[in-house]
């Protein structure tokens, strides 16, 4: 018994040594640390806002943050985004920041797990560049006005998909630009079937409309991930039902396949839209 | 009375340097060596881990009780460890992202554990401290030969990938050996390294 606590004493007199110890090290170097990450980050806003006098940080839940940034006359420049976005190899993290015209001025990567030499491209000037100057009614899609860099598709197509949704959230929630909303009430009556990209593969969705309200929406066809689609089916369809609208809130863990439920929706409301217009003429 | 020092000395540098004749300390070694800098970085931190490790656990060998000796090696490790990660993040913190997960990976290093009970734990304090001088500027020379071969054929360059110091070898058009920079690369330069050391050690006539 004497034994065991001999032992569990000096075990013990070590790790309160080794606490103390760190703990002073830590008093040391962890101002120096906050001191240098601030600095960084001011440096990072005044490379794309010069002006930069005072910045209001708003936090987000889903980990994002955005920073409003004023000059010395209290004037708001621009919209500066943290933002976090799963990549291939793990989650990767960015700066991007965003004109009062809702214009994309700059994005940095800040850290990312992607593959060495093949999934890193996302860090080059030549993929990153390609997004200054976009705004938020740009399409921002692969092949469209964006480039997807070919065996890195996986890690730029997530900075493309979540370059395109922050700057339409920056744009609606932080500078007072309208959303455009898919008017409902214009569509026939009846079931109407479209299709839209998910994240593996077509996703085709069947709409029923009475009266120009969502009243049933169910996928008829998808290939998504099992454990993915589950995050997203049924809630984006029972929130867009609702909320009668397209523009529901897709951050569910599995943002590709809501994405993709909710294009696969709108498909089906234009196409009724156009065909009804058919036969009025 | 010096000779024993110099023995202490070349055995962790020359006659069992650990990663080329134990095989001790692979996982940072195969995961860091993409770039000179990372490799010289790594090299460093364990070696002042080592050192400062191999001289407490020295100085405080006879305290240890020998049932519950390794949690206390351990904790003396980590100790250093977590100093030097803090302390990297303050003062470096561009390698120290780069190396990441690696630098508090040191804690099990078996190098360092296997010193501390080899020899640190058993001997006086000077001896432990030339030992760990030894065994780390070993430990460093292998990471730069390795991260040597892999940075100039994976990236064509050297003290790269911070394009201020980086050096060119090949000039911009030079299409790099991908595979180097990845971990089946590391494997294949190791074991060609390997087989290069053996060799010369063998010829030499080095045991």
């Amino acid at each position: 018994m004497r034994e065991i606590i001999r032992l569990a004493l000096t075990l013990f007199m070590i790790g309160l040594t080794s606490a103390a110890l760190l703990t002073g090290v830590n008093n040391w170097t962890g101002p120096i640390i906050e001191e240098r990450r601030k600095s960084d980050y001011l440096e990072t806003i005044a490379s794309y806002f010069p002006d930069v006098e005072s910045f209001e940080t708003k936090a987000e839940e889903n980990g994002d943050s955005f920073d409003l940034i004023y000059d010395s006359a209290g004037n708001l420049l621009g919209v500066m985004g943290t933002i976090l976005q799963g990549g291939y190899g793990g989650v990767i993290t960015y700066n991007l920041a965003v004109d009062t015209e809702g214009i994309i001025l700059g994005l940095r990567i800040i850290s990312h797990s992607e593959t060495p030499g093949i999934g890193d491209v996302i860090t080059r000037e030549s993929f990153l560049a390609q997004f200054i100057g976009k705004s938020h009614e740009d399409p921002l899609q692969p092949g469209e006005d964006v480039d997807l860099v070919s065996g890195a598709t996986e890690s730029t197509g997530s900075i493309i998909g979540s370059v395109r949704r922050s700057v339409g959230h920056i744009a609606t929630s932080y500078l007072d630009f309208q959303a455009e909303i898919f008017d409902i009430t214009v569509v026939p009556d009846g079931t109407f079937q479209g299709v839209a990209a998910g994240g593996q593969g077509d996703i085709v969705v069947e709409v029923v409309v009475e009266g120009g309200r969502l009243v049933e929406i169910k996928v008829l066809e998808q290939k998504e991930t099992p454990t993915m689609f589950v995050l997203s089916y049924p809630i984006i369809p029972e929130r867009m039902i609702a909320e009668q609208k397209l523009e529901v809130d897709v951050s569910t863990g599995a943002t590709a396949s809501a994405e993709g439920i909710v294009n696969a929706v709108r498909n089906a409301l234009e196409k009724a839209i156009e065909e009804g217009e058919g036969e009025q003429r | 009375m010096s000779n024993v020092y110099l023995q202490d000395f070349q055995r962790g540098l020359i006659r069992e340097i650990p990663i080329f004749r134990l095989l001790l300390g692979m996982c940072p070694v195969l995961a860091v060596t993409t770039y000179l800098t990372n490799g010289i970085g790594m090299g460093l931190a364990a070696t002042a881990v080592l050192i400062c490790s191999n001289l407490v656990i020295s100085a405080l060998r006879n305290y240890f009780p020998a049932q519950v000796r390794i949690p206390c090696f351990i904790v003396v490790i980590a100790t250093f460890v977590t100093m030097v990660d803090m302390m990297m993040e303050a003062f470096v913190p561009a390698l120290y992202e780069r190396l990441g997960i690696f630098i508090p990976l040191i804690v099990v290093n078996c190098i360092i554990l296997g010193r501390a009970e080899a020899f640190a734990g058993k001997r006086p304090v000077l001896r432990s401290l030339v030992d760990g001088l030894g065994n780390g500027l070993g430990f460093i020379v292998a990471l730069i030969v390795l991260a040597l071969v892999r940075e100039t054929i994976g990236a064509g360059t050297i003290l790269g990938p911070d394009p201020e110091t980086a050096i060119r070898l090949f000039g911009d058009n030079y299409q790099p050996m991908l595979i180097f920079a990845l971990p089946p690369g590391a494997f294949i330069a190791l074991g060609l390294l390997l087989g290069m050391v053996n060799y010369i050690y063998k010829r030499l006539n080095i045991k």
